[in-house]
């Protein structure tokens, strides 16, 4: 263990390690060397070292991944029965799981530790896309978007996390774009260029559909009454060019009815560029054919030509063998009653609408936007002649901390070598700007200090880590003035930001990004369901699945409500998409609306919503297993160890023989009893769920393809490992709320996970458990203990 | 760079590319040979492209049954049969340090390193050998590598968009978009060489001050471990290298595409329409190489997430869908036509490989090309016996036509191809030693990397060199 005292480690470690060794040690003693005693040294000890490892003088070394592989090695082998090998005496079941998960604790750990800064002296924390996107347009005023292909690369997540600092990484090609981007969005923030002059592109139905038959229709007197239909389905058909001249901020304008037929769904608008997969619009459209509404958007636009597709992407019949596309004769579109014969019907005899319809009148591209000119960014820039002064109140603002003078310096060399090559004062400073912007201190968050240690943060890294924290974003003038008269690591102080920054808009972020990453909502539709077994799931139902779990997390924070409503609740937020698939009825339009629950409903709270109950299925079928990790990782906050190498598969389905649940299937697979003790642990957490298939709708038997008899009933029912019975879902939530200070810790543990970009290890438990403890009082509620995490000394820890 | 300037004469016109035929000999490679006699590199171009499939196949219609020279294509690999000669295909290799894994079988396909899932260890990976033979070859062309994926940028770990790894083990992210990587070799320098040489330069006094900035802080950490400041710098490193060798290219024109052979990679493919955009992908790799824009391609036709379903043979499951087929006949014959599709397509890419001339041999003799998964069974992520072929590189002194086979001598009777033999072969590797190492070290010896071994490799397959 003598490792472990090396100077490089800070004091903080150094005391958490003493406190975590106790324990270590007596298990290690206690536990894990007389089971290698028995079963292992004879191989792997003094004498023999079979495969070069010696386990009897193992020692646990979290900064080594050398010896940490070893363990991980160790516990893979006896996990999966490998080690000891056949003709040893096989160890029991509960003696392996002991052993096990007590190296699974060791390795958890391990990984954390490597990933605190604490044994670096200045910690580089790269930001996100979203982070840089959002930061620029703070500091610019510009709307870059990151996700084009012309923006940045996507970021890799740990356990969900896609802002875990070890693991977010840089090559070249991020360099390469970082460079492109920064000289585009300086192009577009300063007004080094000719004012752009604000047009409209108006597209007409002639201009869109019908060309070439204005004439006609004017010499008919009813051209201004010629309009577009649009019928679901027609991904491909309706696309047409635009050219955007100047990049900027532009408003997107329609004018359409969209026509619902009765108890049917309403038509959706997707305005869509294919060529950079970019949906610029997508809602319903539910306005009858006389009364058609505008719908606008404001859109970022890069200058370029793009086709534009005009959806209607509610699912519908296929259009495509009765499409009225004219062919010499024109058959203008004007209203619903003027159909003739051959053309696609979309209405009843009595003309009320049969199919979903969109019926676009015009489509308004108006832009760019530019508010003053020279632009704000512009003005704040371009302050002095002094090319030094500029880069320095730039740069102050940009790495969010003062600057030395020395840093401009070495800033200045882009300058001058712009100047030689004959640029303008202007230009020349701008490429010093996109040095300042490639520069380390822009694109990582940098904690720490070369000359010192430092255990925790200065004002100004506070500031930063409180800002990206609530906002994904840089820190505003008032936090950076209060860094500067050194007020921020007043507890006080750091509530009251805390408050006013959850108010104002840019908490959006927090609201937004938290639970997709904790919740882990980027795999939802990451394995599409199949279409033949669910036919029902389309665009819009994933959309509307993500949307109310965001929704229901941004109520909760919004009203201050408690983490209980995490567990189980009467109400959810949800839209007319979500409210079919539920089976719950009067919810009207695709906005989120909090609609009370009834038992009968089978829902409240996140574990039953459909965004959770599809992102742990495959596309096939519900995975109680996936279901019962998820638990684990997300709800519980313990995550299992891996399974071993190479399981085999669940048993081929026999046309012949009986119709089994995959519970049933479940069960024989893991009637070997190396595996019944890590499952006995997963499956009771995932199998209560089994009410709900793959794409989350409530049900009571399984569908099943092959096989004889009846589809089965299903049995949610288990018993946890502590020996509690489990009836259903509905038990279950109990439970959990039971234990709500167990769950409470766990969301701590993710929100400072997300807080301080790495996972907790042990020796910020305690600082966890006050901070839990201090929020039982008022019943857990969510900003609140935003606010105490914020305020706690582990916010301050490097 | 002053061997490229001082035969500006060689290539001061502009050189087009004859579109109409493509058996027509390419002016740029033959234009280029005196340029390539003069730089040291006196051989004629050695090139690689690896092509990876997600989610394994099914083997029962994949796995070849007779060993040796005299093998019979099985059903998956028929498309493939008029390249029989020119191909080499495998069974019973395997990643040591990837057995027991699962999606991570992607992130570790070309770099062969130990990567825990879930375990204790952060995910780190190593150099990727796409990119050990980048360095080697790079320098000769106007880009060191070309990275394709079916997903644009680099995806998550062990979930990867990309096949490549640079020297710290950092992903590549990769392009899915053809126009933007057509643009991206043959477009215009905006507004001329002057300019172009202007931005460069520009662009290098603000690398060089950044550099200059992160190192002063360098200096001062004095020999800390290895941290993100040293993965910022050396990637700002590699991006002013790549700028001054973009500087001493810009003399040289860029090879101009036809219109009509460019316009394939102007319009829009959507991904829906899965056989068009992949015969557009591989269209794109051929003409990279053509033009000798570069000499290592990397391309994931699917990734472990993001394996296209196939609407017009009637597949609507993505493949990742397939693969979890828990033995369903359906969904296995499914499984089946998906491969024989992509194997269709792969055919057509050979095909193109073969009919362009490199001089006086066709482009595939000069071009090895690895393809397969790093998934075998992919209903439990099993990673031995996983579906591997390496074909082209002949004119390397690769010898093809053959079945090696790594399994048959460990079984007790003839392939069966039985569901149970298939998911038990997969399991675990019924050969050790077999090792897909020992194909991408013969790899790198064929491209003249100086390497004697890759990772856990025992030495280059002696049956193919």
């Amino acid at each position: 263990m003598t490792r472990l005292l090396l100077p490089a480690l800070t004091a903080t470690a150094l005391l958490a390690s003493h406190a975590a060794m106790g324990a270590k040690s007596r298990d290690l003693t206690g536990l894990v060397r007389p089971f290698f005693e028995q079963h292992c040294n004879s191989c792997h000890g003094a004498k023999k070292q079979k495969g070069d490892l010696r386990v009897d003088n193992l020692i646990v070394d979290l900064q080594s991944p050398k010896i940490m592989g070893y363990w991980e090695e160790i516990m893979s082998r006896i996990n999966s029965g490998d080690m000891p090998p056949e003709d040893e005496t096989r160890p029991k079941p509960e003696e392996i799981s002991k052993v096990a998960d007590w190296i699974l604790l060791q390795l958890r750990e391990a990984e954390t530790v490597r990933q605190s800064s604490a044994g670096e002296r200045v910690a580089f924390r790269k930001l996100t896309r979203d982070e840089y996107g959002n930061t620029v347009r703070d500091l610019l005023g510009v709307n870059f978007d990151v996700k084009a292909p012309s923006g940045l690369p996507e970021d890799p997540d740990w356990k969900g996390f896609e802002r875990i600092g070890s693991v977010l990484t840089l090559s070249p090609a991020h360099i390469e774009k970082y460079l492109s981007a920064a000289d585009a969005i300086l192009d577009e923030a300063l007004s080094l260029r000719p004012e752009p002059k604000r047009e409209v592109i108006r597209w007409e139905a002639f201009d869109m559909r019908w060309k070439g038959f204005k004439e006609e229709y004017q010499a008919r007197g009813i051209a201004d009454k010629v309009r577009i239909e649009i019928v679901p389905r027609n991904y491909t058909t309706d696309s047409w060019n635009i050219e955007i001249k100047t990049t900027g901020d532009y408003l997107l304008r329609l004018k359409l009815s969209g026509l619902r037929p009765a108890g049917g769904r309403a038509p959706r608008l997707k305005v869509y560029m294919s060529s950079i997969n970019t949906t610029l619009i997508e809602q319903d459209i539910d306005a009858p054919e006389d009364k058609p509404i505008i719908v606008e958007a404001r859109v970022h636009l890069v200058a370029g030509k793009y086709p534009v597709r005009i959806i209607n992407s509610v699912p519908g019949p296929n259009p495509e063998g009765r499409r009225s596309r004219h062919s010499g004769t024109p058959n203008a579109f004007t209203n619903t009653r003027s159909r003739v014969p051959w053309q696609l019907k979309l209405t009843d005899d009595d003309f009320k609408p049969i199919q979903p319809t969109l019926i676009v009148d015009t489509v308004e591209w108006d832009g760019p936007i530019v508010d003053v000119w020279p632009t704000k960014a512009h003005q704040k820039i371009y302050v002095s002649k002094d090319a030094r002064e500029i880069l320095t109140q730039f740069a102050t603002r940009a790495w969010r901390r003062p600057v030395q003078a020395k840093e401009i310096e070495r800033l200045m060399k882009p300058v001058n070598k712009s100047l030689e090559l004959g640029d303008s004062f202007e230009v020349a400073v701008k490429n010093g700007l996109i040095g300042v912007m490639c520069a380390k201190s822009f694109l990582y968050l940098e904690e720490g200090d070369a000359s010192k240690a430092a255990p925790t943060l200065s004002d100004y890294e506070l500031a930063s880590r409180l800002s990206y924290f609530l906002w994904s974003s840089m820190p505003d003038e008032h936090l950076l003035e209060l860094a500067k008269q050194g007020r921020l690591h007043d507890a006080k102080t750091l509530r009251a930001e805390v408050q006013r920054m959850l108010r104002d808009a840019k908490a959006q972020e927090f609201a937004d990004s938290f639970p997709r990453q904790w919740l882990q909502l980027r795999k939802v539709g990451m394995f599409p369901p199949d279409k033949e077994l669910y036919p029902d799931y389309d665009e819009n139902l994933e959309q509307s699945m993500v949307a109310e779990t965001l929704g229901f997390f941004n109520e909760v924070l919004k009203r201050n409500g408690s983490l209980r409503d995490f567990l189980d609740s009467d109400w959810s937020m949800i839209n007319e998409r979500l409210a079919m698939h539920y089976g719950i009825e009067g919810v009207r339009g695709d906005q989120l609306q909090r609609v009370v629950l009834k038992p009968e409903d089978h829902r409240g709270g996140l574990l039953t919503q459909a965004s959770v109950l599809s992102l742990t299925s495959d596309g096939t079928r519900h995975r109680p297993v996936h279901r019962g990790v998820w638990m684990l990782e997300s709800i519980i906050g313990r995550p299992p160890p891996p399974p071993p190498a190479n399981v085999p598969a669940l048993t081929t389905p026999d046309a012949k023989a009986k119709k089994t649940t995959v519970r049933e299937k479940l069960e024989l697979h893991r009637s070997d009893p190396n595996c019944t003790a890590c499952h006995n642990k997963i499956d009771p957490l995932g199998i209560a769920f089994d009410n709900y298939d793959a794409i989350g709708r409530w049900r009571t038997v399984e569908t099943i393809k092959d096989g004889t008899g009846g589809d089965p009933k299903l049995d949610p029912s288990g018993v946890l490992p502590d020996g509690r019975a489990v009836a259903d879902a509905v038990a279950l939530k109990k439970i959990l709320l039971d234990d709500e200070a167990k769950f409470a810790f766990a969301v701590t543990e993710k929100l400072a996970t997300y807080a301080l970009r790495r996972g907790m290890n042990f020796s910020d438990r305690d600082e966890l458990k006050r901070i839990v403890e201090a929020s039982k009082a008022d019943g857990y509620k969510l900003a609140s203990l935003i606010e105490s995490l914020v305020a706690s000394p582990l916010f301050l820890k490097r | 760079m002053s061997n490229i300037q001082s035969q500006r004469w060689l290539l001061n016109r502009r050189h087009f590319l004859r579109g109409l035929g493509t058996t027509v000999a390419l002016p740029l490679l033959d234009a280029m040979v005196p340029l390539r006699a003069s730089a040291a590199a006196t051989a004629k171009p050695r090139r690689s492209v690896f092509v990876y499939i997600p989610n394994g196949v099914n083997g029962m219609t994949w796995q070849c049954t007779k060993a040796g020279r005299g093998y019979e294509l099985s059903p998956s690999l028929k498309p493939l049969a008029k390249h029989k000669e020119d191909f080499t295909v495998f069974s019973g290799l395997h990643h040591p340090n990837g057995l027991g894994q699962a999606h991570v079988c992607a992130d570790t396909w070309l770099t062969g390193a130990k990567i825990d899932a879930q375990g204790g260890r952060k995910y780190e990976n190593t150099i990727s050998c796409d990119q050990m033979m980048a360095e080697v070859v790079g320098q000769q062309t106007r880009f060191n590598s070309l990275e394709l994926s079916i997903s644009t940028g680099t995806g998550q770990p062990f979930n990867s968009n990309t096949l490549a790894f640079s020297r710290d083990g950092v992903p590549l992210p990769a392009d899915d978009n053809p126009k933007i990587i057509f643009n991206r070799l043959f477009g215009e320098e905006v507004g001329g060489i002057g300019a172009q040489r202007a931005r460069l330069t520009k662009r290098r006094s603000v690398l060089d001050a950044v550099l200059d900035d992160a190192k002063s802080l360098r200096l001062a950490l004095g020999t800390d471990d290895r941290t993100k400041l040293d993965e910022y710098m050396h990637a700002v490193r590699d991006v002013e290298q790549r700028t001054e060798r973009l500087d001493a290219w810009l003399d040289i024109p860029k090879p101009v595409v036809e219109k009509n052979l460019a316009a394939p990679f102007q319009r829009d493919v959507p991904k829906a329409q899965a056989g068009e955009y992949w015969r557009t992908m591989f269209d794109l790799i051929v003409l990279a190489l053509r033009t000798d824009m570069t000499r290592v391609v990397t391309y994931m036709n699917g990734s472990e997430g993001n394996g296209l379903a196939i609407p017009e043979i009637q597949i609507t499951q993505a493949r990742h869908n397939l693969s979890h087929h828990n033995g369903d006949p359906v969904v296995l014959d499914r499984l089946a036509k998906s491969d024989a599709f992509i194997m269709q397509q792969f055919a057509h890419f050979l095909d193109e490989l073969r009919a362009v001339k490199d001089g006086d041999e066709p482009l595939l003799d000069r071009t090895m090309v690895l393809f397969g998964s790093g998934m075998s069974y992919g209903h439990s992520h099993c990673n031995s016996n996983l579906p591997i072929l390496l074909a082209g590189g002949k004119g390397l002194g690769l010898k093809h036509g053959q079945h090696l086979d790594y399994n048959r001598p460990h079984l007790k009777e003839d392939y069966t191809l039985s569901y149970d033999e298939w998911r038990s072969l997969c399991g675990k590797p019924k050969d050790g030693k077999a090792r897909l190492s020992n194909v991408l070290v013969t790899m790198l010896q064929k491209m003249e990397v100086n390497a004697e071994t890759f990772v856990d490799s025992l030495g280059p397959v002696s049956e193919i060199v």
